[in-house]
């Protein structure tokens, strides 16, 4: 290491620090201490930690509501992945490649409710979708038929809080989806019309592989964002309910912690649901092992 | 013919979805002017029959609206400062300098990404308790002072720029901070407005942290200030809550507005990694 | 001295080495030209110059000095890059005078400078402007100003003139000597374009795969090639160089024979192998309807218009190989049977193994030693 080296590294990591520090102090020290306090029984306040060892563990997994939670949870995801992940997809696709006309106003139209609050968004479904006197209720009872109630019934109020997050993150997956997508060589496309193949088999066979980079990772962003997102309709619309049936890991922890004050099942559920984005993430780099094809 | 009638089907699917994305900002605005009575009355009526300001009044006086707008500010403002400092010295780091861990210090950075804020939540409200910066706006702000998605963009354009230029300057033996001032920000300028103000915009619109933190209304934030007006079944006060929406969202949507090309561009580029 | 030393200069990238080895000495005021195909290491010797690159090992000495540990911005050295890398948020005076300014130089010197090489670039007028508003061949004026203002000892070109046509490309290679004859810096220049080089240069290195084939002025490039690669390299279409046995006094090519004359007799029993290669330039080859005394007989496989004139495909009889002649009258057609005939002054042999030429008889040192006159023209 000569002089000019040296100066580089210090220099480097100079410019880092700041970036580090933040990142150390709030994110990196309180994930080893929600790990600590995973093996704890305590509620905050109280001045001894009860070690308990794996309890905490144990008993998220033995109450069957973790088991409706973490059915919620995937319910969640497959409604969101539709929503944000598949549908974002094949109009990308509509858009690069069959309509060819006014991306840059689609883009602009559907990012826009991307700066608008989730709290706002949440106020404006609960008024446009109120089953009595709600613009939707309105037109349904013309056409002869009823909404649910569904802030009250299983299965429905998760499909509203997804509609919810999805007006807002919409616009955001697709612009990066389309910028994939619009990234497969048009001469690939032309070479397949030429052979007539099907516009689906095209997408399946040619765009969907050769854009499979931005896909993997808008796949992997829509489950770890997306459950986040979805935290604030639950917070502000249902609070979890009706009998948790609208809660996930990610509600269930601040729930844990911030109403029921129990600490070590929060930070047991936190870790768990952690342990569910590594696995994720293990199998992005997996599958970028395998050789995903990445465009320049 | 076949595909002309599948080409207006794909037109009518988009223009469904443009009128989705579009209708409850509508709703927003034009409820924000009816009056409660209207509101249930004449749903469809875009333009309120008989304009009131009404709801807006009942905000200024029945809240503290302008130290609530003033707060959401400044904890924005902070943290965009803040978080647009930070990632562009970092992203000038892991771009221009070479030095021993930089490979694995940059794939911790991003890993973050992947850290739910249930993690960091108990042990970073314990800590702003401790250090009485709690129902504080500093608080709010205190946590978020970088950001990992500003050093990703940001180092991304970076690279975009031609070594070259650097080295035409290093030849010149014009110091890294030199360089960076005069160099490098000016032709990153348009990612790092945009990151900025995607900083502001979240920052404005964030709910999760404020609402562990913040206590008294004299100290909310304009999310916060919303959710009081709140209640599945619609409620007595919701053309007022829609005046709050209404305040809530138009700083971030005229940015958007006039910034939208770049913002755009910069996130198109999210996707592509390197 | 302001000359540049390489001491046994290695550099490599992991396992992946770019520069074998390198020894050769930049003369103080001269003009080099570091020429080769891509990839043989030209440019990352000219960024060790600059600074940029670090040696693996070996020694690089500036001014008389070890510079392997001097930070580029001290070693007096200017460049003008390959695409220019002006900064297009700045005006053309701004670009110029940037370096200058961060120096605190002061103002009058600043303005004395930017006003001379303005003038003499021809720049005038443009100051204002940005480069992207410039055209292709005012922009590389530009990067040639931005290194000339500085004045420095050292003058490093890589690949300066790729980026323009044709004509502005003869037009940038006489400013650049021009220039060159003001300032008299010691000039090294990185270029894959053979006419480059021996135009600009006063001695060409050849480089391949990391080594330098060759270091010399450009006649003896082009007359006295070192080795088959820069013999091949050099000249267009490229020489002719054909496998051949040597046997006491006798080149044997295919089933027929050339008696070799004595001065080159000496060099091959001197070499002392018989697996050789004979290379001839196309330039060089003679044909002829009758047999003439050392002819070689052979038949026209194909023949192409040049415009100007054409190339002679001819299959050596019984060989495999084709040899392409150029040719300016009385062109043979196609399945014609031709004599091939080259003076003994115009052949080049070379060790088949090694590939190093084995060398010149002393006869032909008193010829002097020129370049075609066409060949700066193509």
């Amino acid at each position: 290491m000569n002089f000019e080296d040296k100066k580089q590294s210090i220099l480097g990591y100079a410019f880092l620090l700041p970036s580090l520090l933040v990142f150390a102090v709030f994110m990196f020290y309180p994930l080893f201490y929600t790990f600590y306090l995973s093996f704890f029984d305590w509620n905050m306040v109280k001045p001894v930690k009860e070690f308990v060892g794996l309890a905490n563990y144990i008993a998220v997994l033995k109450d069957p509501v973790t088991w409706k939670i973490f059915g919620n949870t995937v319910l969640y995801l497959v409604i969101l992945l539709g929503f944000n992940f598949v549908m974002p997809y094949i109009l990308s696709f509509i858009l690069s490649n069959i309509i060819k006309k006014g991306q840059g106003f689609y883009k602009a139209v559907f990012f826009l409710p991307s700066v608008i609050s989730l709290v706002v968004g949440s106020i404006l479904y609960i008024w446009i979708l109120n089953p009595i006197s709600g613009p939707v209720a309105i037109i349904a009872k013309f056409l002869g038929l009823s909404i649910p109630f569904w802030s009250k019934t299983e299965g429905w109020v998760i499909a509203v809080l997804c509609i919810i997050t999805t007006w807002k993150t919409f616009g955001y997956n697709f612009i990066i989806i389309l910028a994939g997508v619009s990234g497969v060589s048009t001469e690939v496309i032309e070479a397949a019309r030429l052979d007539n193949v099907p516009m689906w088999k095209i997408f399946k066979d040619i765009v969907v592989p050769m854009s499979s980079a931005t896909g993997i990772y808008v796949f992997i962003t829509t489950i770890v964002q997306g459950l986040q997102y979805v935290f604030t309709p639950i917070k502000v619309v249902t609070q979890g309910g009706p009998n948790y049936a609208s809660s996930n890991m990610i509600y269930m922890s601040y729930h844990e912690a911030f109403t029921l004050y129990r600490t070590g099942t929060s930070a047991a559920v936190s870790v768990m649901t952690m342990l569910l984005f590594i696995i994720l993430l293990i199998l992005e780099f997996k599958f970028v092992e395998k050789g995903v094809y990445y465009e320049n | 013919m076949k595909t002309k009638d599948l080409q207006l089907g794909w037109h009518t699917l988009l223009a469904v979805i443009v009128f989705l994305m579009l209708i409850p900002i509508v709703f927003a605005i034009s409820n924000s002017f009816k009056t409660l009575q209207d509101a249930y009355n004449t749903v469809f009526q875009v333009i309120p029959l008989s304009p009131t300001v009404q709801n807006y009044i009942h905000v200024f006086q029945k809240l503290p609206f302008v130290r609530i707008t003033i707060n959401t500010f400044l904890i924005a403002a902070t943290v965009t400062l803040f978080k647009t400092l930070t990632s562009v010295f970092a992203a000038y780091s892991f771009v221009y300098f070479d030095f021993k861990g930089k490979g694995i210090l940059y794939f911790v950075m991003l890993s973050t990404m992947f850290i739910p804020f249930t993690v960091t939540m108990i042990p970073n409200y314990l800590m702003i308790s401790k250090i009485g910066l709690r129902d504080n706006i500093w608080g709010v702000a205190l946590p978020q002072l970088a950001d990992v998605l500003g050093i990703f963009l940001l180092r991304q354009s970076m690279r975009g720029i031609p070594k070259a230029l650097i080295e035409a300057a290093r030849l010149d033996n014009i110091k890294h901070l030199k360089i960076m001032r005069d160099i490098i920000i000016p032709l990153v300028r348009p990612s790092i407005i945009s990151t900025g103000i995607i900083f502001f915009i979240n920052s404005w619109n964030e709910y999760v942290w404020p609402v562990l933190i913040l206590k008294s209304k004299e100290n909310y934030t304009l999310s916060l200030a919303l959710q009081m007006y709140i209640s599945a079944e619609g409620g007595t006060e919701f053309t007022i809550a829609m005046a709050v929406s209404v305040m809530t969202m138009i700083i971030p949507l005229v940015l958007y507005i006039i910034f939208q090309r770049y913002i755009i561009n910069t996130f198109a580029m999210s996707g592509i990694k390197g | 001295m302001k000359n540049i030393v390489f001491e046994n200069v290695v550099k490599a990238y992991d396992k992946n080495v770019i520069v074998k080895n390198l020894n050769m000495e930049i003369k103080e005021g001269e003009r080099l030209i570091l020429l080769g195909p891509s990839g043989c290491g030209k440019s990352t010797t000219l960024r060790m110059i600059a600074g940029f690159e670090k040696l693996t090992s070996g020694k690089l000495h500036m001014n008389g000095k070890v510079v392997n540990d001097v930070p580029c911005g001290d070693r007096g050295v200017s460049m003008v890059f390959q695409n220019y890398a002006l900064f297009p948020h700045m005006t053309v005076r701004d670009n110029i005078i940037y370096g200058l300014k961060a120096h605190k130089m002061n103002s009058k010197e600043i303005e004395v400078r930017l006003e001379e090489v303005l003038a003499m670039l021809e720049l005038k007028g443009l100051e204002d402007r940005k480069p992207k508003d410039l055209s292709g061949g005012q922009r590389q004026r530009v990067a040639l100003a931005r290194a000339v203002v500085k004045r420095s000892d050292y003058f490093l070109l890589d690949e300066p003139l790729s980026n323009l046509d044709a004509q502005l490309r003869l037009r940038a290679r006489k400013e650049l000597v021009k220039i060159h004859e003001i300032y008299n810096q010691t000039l090294v220049y990185v270029t894959h374009d053979q006419i480059e080089a021996m135009t600009v240069g006063q001695r060409v290195a050849i480089m391949y795969k990391g080594k330098m084939e060759m270091l010399d002025v450009p006649s003896n490039v082009y007359n006295r090639p070192a080795s088959i690669f820069c013999a091949r390299f050099i000249g267009s279409p490229s020489m002719n160089i054909v496998d051949v046995d040597y046997n006491a006094g006798v080149l044997k090519l295919g089933n027929q024979e050339i008696q070799l004359p004595d001065m080159w007799n000496k060099i091959v029993n001197k070499h002392g192998k018989d697996k050789l290669c004979i290379g001839v330039r196309p330039e060089h080859v003679v044909l002829s309807r009758e047999k003439q005394a050392h002819s070689i007989e052979g038949l026209v496989k194909y023949v192409e218009d040049y415009g100007n004139n054409y190339g002679v495909y001819v299959q050596v009889r019984g060989d495999k190989n084709e040899l392409i002649a150029i040719a300016g009258e009385n062109i043979p057609a196609q399945g014609e049977t031709v004599y091939i005939n080259v003076g003994f002054d115009k052949i080049h042999l070379f060790d088949r193994e090694t590939e190093k030429s084995l060398g010149y008889p002393v006869e032909l040192y008193n010829v002097k030693a020129e370049l075609p006159d066409n060949f700066a023209s193509e």
